[in-house]
């Protein structure tokens, strides 16, 4: 009974949808205000109504409703709890839901949160998401609807969720996700109705720019934790693997970054408005196409959900009417309001440029990346290529390099033209003489040095100092200063302290295949790790091999578990990593093979500073929150 | 001249979509492999621990058989290895590598280093058997039953859901 208030919940909506995204365009056309209705009413049901959807099947799964097959492919007995609920969006069916559930959440905010005097101007805005909406409502209940029945005879017990599944960050990572994918829907559709109503680029620019940031702010956050999980979960060390779905994800990522410094340009000075609805079609077309990507498995991934072509051709379709569709009105549209604004090669305006042309041409490197072994196999019939690491790294390189530098003296630059460089003296000697001392800490540290590395630590230093001098404007007014720059200062330090974590951990890892007998030692570095002692664990729904190790050095010891588990209704193995860490530094082993009785082998690493790109992504997400919370205020 | 660089973008996307919709409906006929049912192809590579020793369709002798496709480069590949090493442990079943588009030492230092499920793995450095298998990407794995006919193709991740829903049945028949 409750899927099916659930599926019908669903329908409702998609119905409602259906309505709310063309009559507007009706009452607009014709010029007849009786079609108006009210977008707050309207998106409160919309959003109820795929909140039931959502919980009708977050029940199912809590109850072990194995009539419902999605609850059978996904869930089991065993399960804890808490990974039931988490489970609602472990596969493709409810992950689903939960993205419309997102576009919903998204849109009430909108609604709610933004004042507008022009009635009709949200009113279109509010029905193209609709449409949107919509499409994915009927995507999810044609082709892959997460309510379907086994009847009349339901399995006794589900298949269980995929074991890589269960773990907390893993279920947090998905959400965050979602919701700066669909994030990505309020620019779009404010820049779509914007180009109808051919809208003051100020004036558009304005409501758009906190749901851009907004969306950075959740994909850096979902990035990020997904980047851990991989780290500690998938048992080799690793944080970033060019993989085609994380791709799918960076790529939207760049785009919203630069979407939102554009539209920065665009708000102050009416300047890139063109630019900016580009940016703004483009950021939601990425996220989309990463949907596609995923989804249709024309891509062969980690990330692997359940291969439909019929699916891939469906996300296709909605990429395929929505971007066709805004960027048709684009070149009918005629921009030619020209701005009397002129900025200088060495103005503010022009810094935005720049940051701008990096970030996309590094975003569509790297799609054209991701999808050029399909690109390929294609012209050659059926010869295959894989695109990996070294392009993506060989591409981003340059790009990093040159936005670094941009971004460590950006803030100084004023509107129209910057008159004095002396600030430029002044982050140089600032950063010179930290970049000595960090580098005279490394030498300490790690007793080696690594002359490949010296560009992008010095990169980093670079823009933490270029950033934190802005402090100097405001004197000793701190609490001033940090009302008004907190955001910027969040996200810009963030960045560097981002950098300086892959610089650090990308070129002095250490990284030791090792076997050891149960009491046995080996020594790495100044660290003593030993074999303590070995023991079987039964879990809810896994039996585990535990090893536990000390690790030992001068002044400490500390003792880790590594794990490898098998969850018995899939029979999967997953390797748990034992980590003991500190601000510097990883120490990170992951269990091995049983060569003999009580001979393990072990894969150890040393990873410095790799808690700094987590921390450094966190400051990003941060400041990036805290500027589209100001910004919905200001608005 | 505006006008152009206006639809520019429009004409982009749209050509974007074509590869991509063109590449979905080859996917399609591709997956239904015109290999099922029909023979192994020949071959004749090198096998990757002795580049010496030359292999051939002969080689593959314990039928029923297993062919896994795989390389170091593929992340996927690394989640089903420890399957692989159970399958080995527990079934009659042989399994043999194809070891697709790789570097020779990586991929020895990965059997050296996480176990070795494979009977011997074939070095496809240019992927040519690949090519007559039709395979899609690593993972990739192929059932051949007894005369030496290809039964089954899974592409993607093995597991046990995977092996028990498509290879399982051919064992008890």
């Amino acid at each position: 009974m409750i899927p099916e208030v659930g599926h019908l919940a669903l329908i409702a909506h998609l119905v409602l949808c259906f309505f709310a995204g063309i009559i507007p365009l009706f009452g607009i056309y014709f010029r007849n205000q009786a079609l108006y209705f009210s977008c707050k009413r309207i998106s409160l049901l919309l959003f109820s109504l795929v909140s039931l959807s959502f919980l009708c099947l977050v029940y199912s799964f809590l109850i072990d409703d194995f009539s419902v097959a999605y609850v059978a492919q996904n869930s089991n007995l065993n399960l804890p709890f808490y990974f039931k609920f988490a489970a609602t969006w472990g596969a493709h069916e409810g992950s689903l839901i939960l993205w419309i559930f997102a576009m919903n959440a998204w849109l009430l905010g909108f609604i709610y949160l933004t004042k507008s005097d022009d009635e009709s101007f949200s009113l279109v805005t509010f029905s193209i998401a609709c449409q949107v909406m919509f499409a994915f409502s009927l995507f999810t209940l044609f082709t892959s609807n997460p309510f379907e029945r086994i009847l009349p005879i339901p399995p006794i017990n589900g298949a269980d969720l995929n074991p890589s599944l269960q773990d907390i960050a893993f279920t947090v990572h998905p959400p965050l996700l979602y919701f700066g994918y669909s994030g990505l829907l309020i620019p779009f559709a404010i820049a779509v109705s914007a180009m109808i109503f051919q809208k003051e680029t100020k004036e558009w620019a304005a409501s758009a720019r906190p749901w851009a940031l907004l969306s950075c702010s959740f994909l850096t956050l979902g990035i990020a934790l997904g980047s851990w999980w991989a780290y500690y979960e998938l048992g080799w060390g690793g944080w970033w693997f060019w993989d085609p779905v994380e791709n799918a994800a960076f790529v939207p990522w760049l785009l919203s970054v630069a979407l939102f410094h554009s539209l920065i340009t665009s708000q102050t000075k009416g300047l890139f408005g063109k630019w900016s609805v580009l940016l703004s079609i483009f950021a939601f077309a990425t996220s989309l196409l990463g949907t596609f990507l995923v989804r249709s498995g024309i891509l062969t991934s980690v990330h692997a959900f359940a291969l439909d072509p019929e699916r891939g051709l469906f996300i296709l379709g909605i990429l395929a009417f929505f971007i066709i569709g805004s960027l048709g009105i684009y070149s009918l549209r005629d921009f030619s309001k020209p701005t009397t604004e002129k900025y200088e090669v060495t103005s503010k305006e022009f810094g935005f440029l720049l940051n701008n042309l990096l970030l996309v041409i590094l975003a569509v490197a790297i799609l054209f990346g991701t999808i050029f072994p399909l690109i390929y196999e294609a012209i050659t019939d059926g010869r295959q290529i894989s695109v990996g690491a070294p392009y993506f790294e060989a591409i981003l390189f340059p790009f990093a390099i040159l936005l670094g530098i941009l971004q460590g003296f950006a803030l100084y630059l004023s509107w129209g033209s910057t008159k004095s460089f002396t600030f430029l003296q002044r982050i140089l000697i600032e950063s010179v003489s930290i970049f000595t001392l960090l580098i005279i800490f490394i030498y300490v540290v790690f007793s080696s040095f690594n002359f490949s590395s010296f560009i992008t630590i010095f990169l980093s230093v670079w823009i933490a100092m270029g950033t934190l001098q802005i402090t100097q404007r405001f004197k000793s007014n701190y609490w001033e200063f940090l009302r008004r720059r907190a955001a910027v200062i969040f996200a810009h330090v963030g960045m560097a302290i981002l950098v300086l974590g892959v610089a650090v951990v990308s070129n002095y890892s250490i990284e030791r295949e090792i076997i050891l007998e149960k009491g046995d030692s080996y020594l790495l570095e100044d660290k003593q790790i030993t074999f303590n002692s070995m023991e079987d664990k039964l879990g809810p729904n896994y039996v585990s091999k535990l090893a536990k190790i000390t690790f030992m050095d001068q002044s400490s010891d500390h003792e880790v578990i590594t794990e490898k588990r098998t969850y018995f209704p899939s029979g999967q193995p997953t390797t748990e990593a034992g980590i003991s860490s500190n601000v510097v530094r990883d120490l990170y082993i992951s269990l091995g093979d049983n060569l003999q009785t009580d001979i393990w082998s072990f894969k150890v690493q040393i990873k410095p500073f790799i808690r700094w790109i987590w921390f450094g992504s966190i400051m990003i997400a941060l400041g990036t929150l805290i500027a589209g919370i100001k910004q919905i205020r200001r608005s | 001249m505006n006008k152009i660089i206006d639809i520019a973008p429009l004409i982009i996307f749209v050509a974007l979509i074509l590869v991509l919709l063109t590449f979905l409906s080859e996917k399609e006929d591709q997956l239904e492999s015109v290999l099922i049912d029909s023979t192994f192809p020949e071959f004749s590579i090198a096998s990757l621990k002795d580049p010496k020793r030359n292999l051939s369709k002969k080689d593959i002798s314990e039928l029923p058989a297993l062919i896994n496709v795989w390389a170091t480069w593929c992340i996927a590949c690394r989640i089903e290895h420890p399957f692989l090493m159970d399958l080995k442990k527990n079934s009659v079943l042989k399994i043999y590598g194809l070891n697709y588009k790789d570097e020779r030492e990586k991929a020895l230092d990965l059997l050296k280093r996480d176990g070795d499920p494979y009977e011997f793995s074939i070095y496809d450095f240019d992927g040519r058997l690949a090519i007559d298998l039709g395979v899609y990407g690593a993972p990739e794995t192929f059932f051949i039953d007894e005369n030496g006919v290809i039964r089954e193709r899974h592409v993607g991740v093995i597991d046990k859901r995977v092996w028990e829903e498509k290879f399982a049945i051919y064992l008890n028949e």
